[in-house]
């Protein structure tokens, strides 16, 4: 049990974040729901009527598309692009794809290889882009949800202000659902730049998301 | 069908077995508070007004009477959470759901484009 704990702490670490931080967030938002519902004129609602509402659900996934869209970015552009200096970034000359060989896939599989990565066609294309279509698809998933939840919610305050609700075309072309969804992409793509360049000139000594602390600026793709 | 159809299948009729309850009671309440401010029957009108509705007229049972709300039939019936919007013939109304059920937030409704509606009575 110990072992498992220990190899799997960096999971385990982020998963029990996530669970803290949502279940703060449920109970802030649900207290803050209820003070504009009865500054409004309605009446306050529950931690339970809270978190199984629209207005919880939009909230919660207009972060998560966000930061799947981060990841699906940041794993298909690094393909492509590098940066001189970073430890986030091939080198120079890396670009693309690469070989069979280079990536240990087909006839180039070693024996613990994982057996799609073997296998000939359809199944080692999907498996050789099954961590971009995963965030991919987890990042359209949420955005969906986003923009389903976002519908809800934006119609109930339509309606509170005695306006008239739309559909889900008049929603995803609004303001409200591109203010919610712009808001979150500018803080990820910010802060994925900040951390390409500031890996750079800055080190955290036993990190592997940094390069080494006696590694030149110059070095490029070094975990330390 | 397997688990998940199933689970799909029960959550719409769920779903839709919530809206269909919602719709009923939105309805019934707007056909009281109506058939109440039209027959001169304030007081059944006032007590189906939310509170802050009821608090913006001065007399309520009197001014429900006067305010000129039509009586029709309902013709469309929109809930979004515990909001709604319910066209009947000649007006609309806005609801809200309170702990003890539909009150009507605003009645004797008028669209305005692009701003909210213009009502006769309002929170």
């Amino acid at each position: 049990m110990k072992r498992l704990i220990r190899d799997n702490a960096l999971a385990l670490c982020f998963l029990l974040l996530f669970l803290l931080s949502l279940a703060g967030q449920s109970a802030a938002g649900a207290a803050a729901f209820s003070e504009e519902r009865v500054a409004g004129g309605g009446s306050p609602v529950t931690w339970a009527d809270y978190v199984t509402s629209s207005a919880f659900a939009v909230d919660v996934a207009e972060n998560w598309q966000s930061e799947y869209l981060q990841f699906f970015l940041y794993i298909l552009i690094t393909v492509w692009l590098v940066q001189r200096g970073s430890p986030e970034s091939k080198k120079r000359g890396e670009e693309g794809l690469e070989t069979d060989a280079e990536q240990k896939a087909g006839r180039h599989a070693e024996p613990g290889s994982p057996a799609w990565a073997a296998a000939d066609g359809w199944r080692r294309t999907v498996f050789s882009h099954s961590l971009g279509i995963a965030m991919g698809l987890l990042f359209l998933l949420s955005w969906l949800a986003q923009s389903v939840a976002g519908l809800a919610a934006y119609n109930n305050e339509q309606l509170a202000r005695l306006e008239d609700p739309v559909g889900w075309g008049g929603y995803v072309t609004s303001a409200d659902f591109w203010n919610r969804t712009l808001q979150n992409w500018q803080s990820e793509f910010l802060a994925v730049a900040s951390m390409v360049l500031l890996a750079i000139f800055l080190r955290e000594r036993g990190s592997p998301q940094s390069k080494r602390v006696g590694d030149p600026h110059s070095r490029t793709s070094s975990a330390g | 069908m397997g688990i998940r159809a199933t689970a799909v299948v029960c959550l719409t009729l769920v779903a839709a077995g919530c809206a269909s309850a919602d719709d009923a009671s939105i309805t019934a309440t707007t056909e009281r508070f109506l058939s109440g401010a039209g027959q001169g029957r304030g007081g059944q009108a006032c007590l189906l007004l939310a509170p802050e509705a009821a608090r913006s007229l001065d007399e309520c049972e009197r001014q429900i009477v006067s305010a000129g709300l039509r009586t029709g039939a309902v013709r469309g019936v929109d809930v979004w959470g515990d909001e709604a919007r319910v066209r009947v013939d000649g007006d609309t109304l806005f609801l809200h759901r309170f702990p003890e059920g539909w009150r009507v937030r605003a009645a004797g409704c008028e669209p305005r484009p692009g701003q909210p509606y213009e009502c006769e009575v309002e929170a």
